[in-house]
């Protein structure tokens, strides 16, 4: 087991947002202000924990013709929960991811952890699995979140901070409407992607070169 | 290892999923009871909210028991000296709208507000948001009457960007309240 490995994997190599292009319907999506983004990555990296311990540790039980059966029963209970949870605790926040919270059943980040890791490896490595991938995925969401909502709406920390409204950094009527819909999400992964890809080949080098 | 009958094999697969969902049902079951009653409170608080915000004297609202409604939307009424404030499902873009709309007894929206929805966050979402754009949606409708339509189809109220099918239900949510207003008011 190799805590570092996972981490740096989780956070850049194998990014499940940047790298590994899953969950991108919730990221392009929720991530127009930082609120949305920060409750909408801990509620997936609470179930990614969750789902990768019990799967984990269910391994050896489920047989495998039923297994993608069993691991959507499993994630699918983790998410209501959580659902629930947020509805009677947190109302403002479960009001603004709406259907989102919902959605994470089919959330391929969470059942690509299932198949590709928990089922394969051991609880506490799920585990750790789960975190790293949550925060790579959590961490992703907020940096998204800050670029559109800067230059679409020109706040930052909408939905926590100035009473909900953010702090306004850019005047009114200065930024532009579109990041904050559809295509600007698009234009934001866009340069992420590239961005964390050219950070990924320089980190790589570098260690080709270490090796020399 | 002596080799399962296909009968055994059939029921290892069923037991062990029907053990998953039993136990997974039970959780949530468990999550449900404890959750159930502050969520029933905050909607219950939600809907008291949504009263005060469409009447201005929503304290001394009463509940009308008995209503026709050719509809079928309406789900509650509250009348009171300056108006009625009544309570309603539109079909939004993601799911149910559940709204209150406050119409005075002259026939003028005194208020729109949003219970619960399932829009799309980030935009739809607007039109139940606690921020400016979302408080400035809501507000365009208070001293209209007739029938309305958004700007798009040809009448006064200003959509939400990218959310016209969002508007169109909030404004037929409020056309449904005036119509009833302007028949039983």
């Amino acid at each position: 087991m190799n805590v570092k490995k996972q981490f740096m994997e989780g956070l850049l190599t194998k990014n499940p947002v940047l790298v590994q292009l899953l969950g991108m319907c919730s990221t392009l999506a929720i991530t127009t202000s930082l609120f949305n983004g920060i409750g909408m990555g801990l509620s997936v990296t609470i179930i990614l924990i969750c789902s990768n311990v019990l799967i984990s540790a269910l391994r050896k039980v489920i047989p495998s013709n039923i297994r993608i059966a069993a691991y959507i029963v499993i994630i699918a209970g983790f998410v209501t929960i959580v659902d629930l949870l947020l509805q009677a605790f947190l109302p403002d926040l479960s009001e603004n991811l709406g259907v989102f919270i919902p959605l994470i059943v089919v959330n391929c980040i969470i059942l690509g952890r299932a198949e590709a890791f928990a089922s394969k490896n051991g609880v506490l490595a799920s585990a750790l699995d789960g975190l790293f991938q949550g925060i790579g995925y959590t961490l992703t969401l907020i940096v998204m979140c800050v670029i559109r909502e800067l230059l679409g709406a020109g706040t930052f920390g909408g939905g926590i901070l100035n009473g909900g409204e953010g702090i306004r950094l850019l005047p009114e009527g200065l930024p532009a409407m579109q990041m904050v819909m559809p295509v600007g999400g698009f234009l934001t992964l866009g340069f992420l992607i590239a961005g964390s890809q050219w950070l990924v080949k320089r980190l790589e080098k570098k260690d080709k070169e270490a090796a020399k | 290892m002596k080799k399962e009958s296909t009968f055994g094999y059939i029921l290892r697969l069923s037991l062990t999923l029907l053990i998953i969902t039993g136990v997974m049902a039970l959780l949530l079951g468990s999550v449900n009871a404890l959750t159930k009653d502050r969520i029933d409170q905050i909607n219950a608080q939600k809907a008291r909210d949504a009263l005060a915000a469409v009447l201005p004297d929503a304290a001394s609202a009463q509940e009308k028991t008995d209503f026709s409604d050719p509809t079928g939307q309406i789900s509650q009424i509250y009348e009171s000296e300056t108006g009625y404030a009544i309570q309603l499902t539109v079909a939004g873009f993601g799911g149910d709208v559940d709204m209150m709309v406050g119409v005075s007894k002259t026939g003028e929206v005194l208020g729109v507000s949003i219970i619960s929805h399932t829009e799309t966050a980030g935009l739809g979402a607007v039109a139940a948001a606690k921020t400016s754009n979302g408080q400035a949606f809501r507000d365009q409708f208070v001293g209209m009457s007739g029938t309305l339509a958004v700007t798009k189809d040809g009448g006064q109220v200003d959509a939400i960007s990218s959310a016209t099918i969002t508007s169109r239900a909030v404004t037929e949510g409020v056309n449904i309240a005036l119509a009833w207003v302007a028949q039983n008011g």
